[in-house]
């Protein structure tokens, strides 16, 4: 008797490891879901909180869907390896589970407009592109113009520096006298030069102005052939970063770091900062007065836009249709409401300080005198950005940019900072590319 | 009665032995085995992701392993210069670790001083490695950033005039994660030392009082000695732990092994094969490289603590 209790025992705990080990039985696909039925849960994948309080403020989620936000950081290809990976797994993921959306940069949007992973945003009912940006549109689209999403903001960006230092330096803050003053590189340098003299910096990090070269090149980070190759724009960025850290122009942290973002504060240094309107309303946290900034060291108003030196664009957050969504008409409100809804459009100027996607709303505020940004001491920036919209042409994009954008940045600054040489911080910047990406033929090292 | 039992002898108790460690051995294949297997297999294969499109499975022989070795233009392998990088920094952080594990487990142990308040020691003592190891280096990269707080010390107090970068720099950097290790680790080794001398024939130690051996004489030629067999497991599981170092280095360097790569470890480099291609063939025939080096050293390890023990 006793023995056959232990042989049972033995048994049961042989079953239950055994059951431990298995993977729970997957949860069997509902039956393509008609169109008045549609999922319960839209789930969106991002890399910050920045669409997130737009979304939550101007959108209205219909009744009964939940929406699930997995938000995963930026740097080092973290979220694109996330999205991959989710992807990839669309097919097998419950219905709750399956991405119904998720926002892209222009660093690596042509990736997933590329794949069969996205869909046809029109056949979806977003047909109305009359009043977006045209680069967004073709940056948003395949080889073939199927356009797979839309972008809720438009993004052409200046140069954005600090009235009280321009008063300092050049006597004046009027936009206009100081656009002259920067209009060139050269130019850009003598200033440099003058701010510095009066004990300021010029910009506070090597790669500030990195995205106006990146944004300016000539050919795209790796040709036909897969070979990288270095553009002359940024071997021009690399002369003038070393330059800069060598005459104490700028320091070596870089764009995102605490010690340069101080620099934006009451006591900051920095005559200037390169971004569009998402960076100083959203990155620059004592510019716009961000909750985390201790109280009186913001510098609220103290700041003037100009086109700068070059003119470039940086960024746009992309909202695109994942292939497999079961909720396609919050889909398509989603992203009808962020292009096309005036209301919402008006709301992210005069509320969120955002230049959005659709040049009716834009031209609207543009025109307006007595619309001012309270961030850029009531300056109207949407005027600024209406001229710079223009101009935009999305060109030499590869799916390898954000790594190759980060990469150089990364190992270039070790040069910086003299802890290597530069040959070795091109090679450093050479092995980490071809360990993250095998494809891409590498300059032999 | 009786003729029952005599039939029921020849029924063997040991399997109820084996079905007792079964589990263990289906868990270990299933879960450890298969996939290790698994790694060696893919290891010949060229397997990765470009984008969202697979490349692969291509089969290319040992193709990845000569990729692996093959030096580069300086005459440098990449592969062994970061397994260098992590012995170096577990070296540097291991030797303080054993010593003052030693010392403690000695002093814990002994009869003669009976110290007071041994369980708090070793629970502090302890404590570092309850933390999760990318917890506390996120904490020590703050702490020592250029707008941390030992950096703003030190130049409030007058030491520096600027802040200075430490973590930017191979010494500072290497000495930092080796520190780390050293904080981390030492309490769980004081403890596995301490067991290790409790296991000790208290008579040894007793009959060495008395025949008027000193301290110094009892700890090399009593306590040591018979100590071998847990120092030597000790030292070989933090050996391993050496060699597969990963999170310290790669938070505290933010993953790029700051300054020009003195602080890649090995599996820094297969985090970076596997996080964005998902290159499946790399990392199987780095894995199965270290695979066998990890084994090689501990052979030699044990080889060279285990035989004096044997004697």
């Amino acid at each position: 008797m006793k023995k056959l209790l232990v042989a049972l025992l033995a048994v049961l705990m042989v079953l239950s490891l055994a059951a431990c080990g298995k993977k729970p039985e997957p949860t069997p696909d509902p039956e393509p879901t008609p169109a008045a039925e549609e999922g319960k849960v839209f789930h969106i994948y991002a890399w910050n909180e920045e669409f997130k309080g737009f979304f939550e403020k101007y959108y209205k989620v219909p009744e009964g869907i939940e929406v699930v936000w997995t938000i995963v950081p930026n740097e080092g290809t973290q979220y694109q390896d996330a999205v991959d990976l989710a992807l990839l797994n669309q097919e097998s993921a419950s219905a709750d589970d399956k991405v119904d959306m998720f926002l892209a940069e222009a660093d690596y949007i042509l990736k997933y407009t590329n794949s069969p992973y996205t869909q046809d945003v029109r056949k979806l009912g977003v047909t109305d592109f009359s009043n977006t940006y045209q680069y967004t549109v073709e940056a948003a689209s395949d080889a073939n113009g199927v356009c797979k999403g839309v972008s809720f903001q438009c993004c052409p960006a200046g140069m954005i520096y600090r009235r009280s230092i321009a008063k300092d330096v050049l006597g004046t803050d009027d936009p206009a006298e100081v656009q002259a003053a920067v209009s060139s590189w050269e130019k850009f340098d003598n200033v440099a030069k003058l701010a510095h003299d009066k004990g300021y910096l010029m910009t506070s990090s090597y790669a500030e102005d990195y995205r106006v070269f990146s944004n300016n090149t000539s050919m795209p980070w790796v040709d036909k052939d897969n070979n990288l190759q270095i553009d002359p724009a940024i071997q021009t960025w690399m002369d003038q970063a070393e330059m800069y850290v060598k005459e104490g122009y700028t320091l070596t942290s870089g764009v995102w770091d605490a010690e340069t973002t101080a620099e934006a504060a009451k006591d900051g240094k920095a005559f200037c900062f390169f971004g569009p309107a998402w960076y100083y309303n959203f990155c620059m946290g004592p510019a716009f007065g961000d909750d985390a900034v201790k109280e009186g060291t913001d510098s609220v108003g103290d700041w003037g836009l100009v086109d700068g030196p070059q003119a470039f664009f940086w960024g746009g957050t992309w909202l695109l249709a994942a292939t497999g969504s079961d909720n396609p008409t919050m889909l398509k409100d989603v992203m009808n409401a962020f292009i096309n809804n005036e209301e919402v459009c008006e709301n992210l100027i005069k509320n969120e300080a955002q230049f959005t996607n659709n040049q009716k709303v834009n031209n609207k505020y543009a025109a307006d005198p007595e619309f001012g940004n309270k961030y850029l001491g009531g300056q109207n920036d949407t005027a600024v950005f209406a001229e710079g919209a223009k101009n935009i042409k999305f060109q030499n994009q590869t799916i390898y940019d954000q790594g190759c954008n980060e990469g150089i940045q990364n190992y270039f600054v070790e040069y910086l900072k003299g802890t290597v040489t530069k040959e070795e911080a091109m090679k450093n910047f050479y092995k980490a590319l071809k360990e993250k990406y095998p494809a891409i033929n590498v300059p032999e090292n | 009665m009786a003729k029952g039992n005599k039939h029921r002898k020849s029924v063997s108790y040991a399997k109820w032995a084996y079905i007792f460690i079964a589990p263990f051995f289906i868990s270990y294949i299933i879960f450890t085995l298969v996939p290790q297997a698994l790694t060696v297999y893919n290891s010949f294969f060229e397997n990765y992701q470009n984008g969202l499109q697979q490349i692969g499975p291509n089969f290319v022989g040992l193709g990845n392993y000569v990729k692996l070795l093959t030096p580069d233009k300086a005459g440098t392998i990449d592969f062994l210069r970061y397994f260098g990088n992590a012995m170096g920094m577990w070296i540097a952080g291991a030797i303080p670790q054993f010593l003052i594990a030693l010392l403690l487990a000695v002093l814990f142990t002994s009869a003669r001083l009976n110290l007071k308040g041994q369980g708090i020691a070793k629970t502090i003592i302890y404590m570092p490695n309850l933390i999760m190891a990318s917890a506390f280096s996120m904490l020590i990269f703050a702490l020592f950033s250029n707008v941390g707080p030992i950096n703003k010390w030190l130049v409030a107090s007058g030491i520096i005039e600027k802040s200075f970068d430490f973590l930017s720099y191979k010494i500072p950097v290497r000495t930092i994660i080796a520190f780390m290790n050293f904080i981390m680790w030492f309490g769980n080794t004081t403890i596995v030392l301490m067991a290790g001398i409790m296991g000790i024939d208290q008579s040894l130690f007793e009959s060495a009082n008395i025949d008027g051996a000193n301290s110094v004489h009892v700890f090399f030629d009593i306590t040591l000695p018979l100590l071998m067999p847990i120092l030597s497991y000790a030292l070989i599981t933090s050996l391993i732990g050496g060699i597969q170092m990963f999170d310290v280095p790669q938070v505290i360097s933010n993953g790029k092994g700051t300054p020009n790569m003195t602080s890649t470890t090995v599996i820094m480099m297969l985090n970076n094969y596997l996080s964005t291609s998902k290159n499946y063939g790399m990392a199987g025939a780095l894995s199965v490289m270290l695979f066998i080096i990890t084994g090689i050293l501990s052979m030699f390890v044990y080889r060279m603590l285990a035989k004096q023990y044997k004697k």
